[in-house]
């Protein structure tokens, strides 16, 4: 159908077609599918994916090169007695030290948000409204100058805390939490307060409206969270550097970052490769779970799919 | 089950400068169907949100057979509710949703398992008891918080106007099968509604209420028949309201003025003298040829034929400018009377009544579709 109205649209400008009159009526034929748009689409798509299947692929390489193919081999990940991922303390160190911190993190941001969301939803009266904007401080505040002013807080403020491990988990939890905070307070907000009322009205007290009512409607919200906190803390980079203290601190994106600047390494593409597959992991995993935990639901929770892109 | 005897004494709830409830004193006895019923933002549904516990009261009394509650949570009341929105647990099956209370209860799990069958019988739901809320129909939703309230035998039940969202089919066979649900249990019910035609269907008594304050409390045809204030007359129904001067009891009957015409009122506040209003039914206003004579009849001119299907809305504006109603049963005689014909609306005594307050008339919801809004 959409074939013919093509033809008829091109048909007035059949006597002297040029390409470019035919380009036009293709394009701009409104009975036609979105052409361009699907274009654009695709063109962005390629264009975002394209450079991390070459890294992907390049780490795969049989040799050092990250320009010229060798063949397909395994050698970065484990193979190399030295280089390879596997083997190679410092990458392993940082795979280790970035899975530790998110894990962290995760553990540690999302009951704190959770807990900070119900106080914010649940609080009326003066100060709510700005502590519900300042949640959000956060989000929009540049990386670079909450790492500058956690470093500078560490360092001259509260010295007992010193550089490495402990300093990056607090700055890592510090931008999580507001995540978390946004996510649950959506869905909060489309629970509403009824369902509350109606456990007290049939007997349950505060905590156990909270325990039996409040928490499992908000499982979806609370497993989305961790998703994203995983998956953003293990992406960090600038609070991460900003904070590390030496080797053993050095997190996947900071090791990325130091060996393309000084010898590159097919291994390099190799740890960023296995970084990418336990994000993805992760986000699938917390869809899979959101997926579990709303079946059956409908309409209720939309706030959330938009929050956390998990409207799929 | 003795009790359930709710008495609320100078009832006053205030959210920052806006009186919610001004001053509310009302004695619902045990085991009665007592509804409130007024306009959106009348103070009705905070008043049951105080009985039930979710509102403290600025100041006032709660009392339930005699004791104040004012101040008790509502996880410790012995009362129920029933939401507009139903808030039944999404989460849990129709079975977990009506044991919820009885589990916080600590109810012995044998006894639980045949409470919630009796209750699920008692709203005819046998046989879902594995449902998920969303599973099911909108009144199957509101059988199933009926149950989860009821199964508590609580000694007061709270209504949220709960048939709001339903279809208006599916509300009619329900006020019935709730007014036989509340004899059957025999407990009070606190029900409240914007909707006259509901309130009137289904309760013992009602309190019409109007901006924070109780305007009127009796039986249904008390409210709808002796109206004691313009509010109450135009919020029950549709009612001709016309200003009159009176001239005081004649005979039992207050003799009254409307423009150049004297009629004659033998309800309510007969004895008045003064600027006066006066209220009569649509439907106690009879049509007559032009030429008839007699007391009580002014003349007019049909401006406007409605057909209702079991009736026809007639509206006619009379000699001295006013514009009434009149309602005529269709019968499946054709009707004599068409736009422009000149007309004599006779107005019997005995249906007209004479209202002293001067207060502004209601909003009239009964002409307007039912809209399910918490006031």
């Amino acid at each position: 159908m959409s074939d013919a109205a093509t033809q008829a649209a091109a048909r007035p400008k059949a006597g002297g077609f040029s390409i470019w009159q035919r380009l036009r009526g293709w394009i701009s034929n409104p009975w036609g599918r979105p052409r361009f748009l699907v274009l654009v689409t695709w063109s962005y798509v390629i264009w975002s994916i394209a450079p991390v299947l070459i890294a992907i692929q390049f780490s795969f390489n049989d040799s050092r090169s990250l320009s010229v193919w060798h063949g397909f081999s395994t050698r970065w990940y484990w193979g190399d007695p030295i280089d390879s991922v596997w083997h190679s303390a410092d990458l392993r160190g940082a795979l280790a030290q970035s899975m530790k911190l998110a894990v962290v993190d995760v553990l540690i941001a999302v009951p704190l948000g959770v807990l900070l969301a119900l106080g914010l939803a649940r609080w009326r009266g003066r100060g709510a409204g700005p502590s519900n904007f300042l949640m959000l401080f956060p989000l929009v505040t540049p990386e670079i100058v909450m790492g500058v002013s956690l470093l500078l807080l560490f360092t001259q403020l509260l010295t007992f805390v010193h550089t490495g491990t402990f300093a990056q988990i607090l700055g890592h939890v510090t931008f999580s939490i507001s995540y978390v905070v946004v996510i649950v307070r959506g869905r909060l907000f489309s629970i509403g307060t009824n369902l509350e009322e109606a456990a007290a009205d049939l007997g349950a007290s505060p905590s156990q409206a909270l325990r039996l009512v409040l928490l499992p409607l908000l499982a979806p919200a609370v497993v989305a969270s961790a998703a994203i906190v995983f998956a953003i803390s293990i992406d960090d980079f600038v609070i991460s550097y900003f904070l590390s203290n030496g080797a053993n601190t050095t997190t996947v994106p900071m090791i990325i970052y130091a060996s393309t600047r000084a010898t590159p390494l097919p291994s390099t593409n190799g740890i960023a490769t296995v970084i990418l597959l336990i994000t993805l992991l992760s986000v699938v995993a917390g869809v899979l779970v959101y997926r579990f935990f709303t079946r059956g639901e409908s309409g209720r929770g939309s706030t959330i799919d938009d929050v956390a892109g998990f409207g799929i | 089950m003795a009790g359930g005897e709710v008495k609320l004494v100078a009832l006053v709830k205030q959210f920052g400068d806006v009186m919610a409830v001004d001053g509310i004193d009302l004695e619902m006895p045990g085991a009665e169907f007592f509804s409130m019923l007024g306009p959106s933002g009348c103070g009705k549904t905070t008043t049951l949100r105080m009985i039930a516990g979710f509102e403290q009261p600025t100041s006032g009394q709660i009392l339930l057979d005699g004791e104040d509650m004012a101040f008790t949570p509502p996880h410790k009341r012995n009362v129920n509710t029933v939401f507009q929105s139903y808030a039944l647990f999404p989460h849990l099956s129709v079975r977990d949703n009506v044991a919820f209370g009885l589990r916080r209860a600590k109810t012995p799990k044998n006894e639980i398992k045949q409470r919630v069958a009796e209750a699920l019988e008692l709203v005819q739901l046998t046989g879902l008891e594995r449902r998920k809320p969303a599973q099911m129909s909108g009144g199957q939703q509101q059988r199933v918080a009926l149950a989860r309230a009821l199964v508590l035998k609580p000694a007061v039940l709270l209504l949220d106007e709960p048939l709001g969202a339903l279809d208006a089919k599916l509300r009619k066979a329900l006020q019935i099968e709730l007014k036989a649900l509340q004899q059957q249990v025999g407990i009070t019910f606190i029900y409240v509604t914007h909707d006259q035609e509901e309130a009137l269907t289904m309760s013992d008594r009602i309190a019409v209420m109007s901006d924070g304050r109780v305007e009127q409390v009796g039986p249904p045809s008390e409210v709808y028949e002796e109206p004691s204030t313009t509010f109450v007359a135009d919020f029950l129904g549709v009612s001709n309201l016309m200003s009159a001067t009176a001239h005081g009891d004649s005979d039992g009957r207050c003799r009254v003025t409307v423009g150049d015409f004297e009629l004659y009122a033998a309800r309510g506040e007969t004895h008045t003298t003064g600027d006066t209003r006066i209220v009569i039914r649509p439907e106690r206003v009879h049509l007559e040829p032009h030429e008839s004579s007699g007391e009580n009849r002014v003349p007019g001119i049909v401006e406007r034929v409605v057909y209702l299907g079991n009736s026809n809305q007639i509206i006619i504006i009379l000699a001295n400018g006013d514009r009434i109603q009149a309602l005529v049963q269709n019968t499946g005689e054709e009707l004599t009377y068409r736009q422009g014909d000149p007309v004599r609306a006779y107005l019997p005594a005995e249906a007209l009544r004479v209202l002293t307050d001067t207060g502004t008339a209601a909003i009239d919801e009964g002409a307007l579709p039912a809209v399910g809004s918490a006031a």
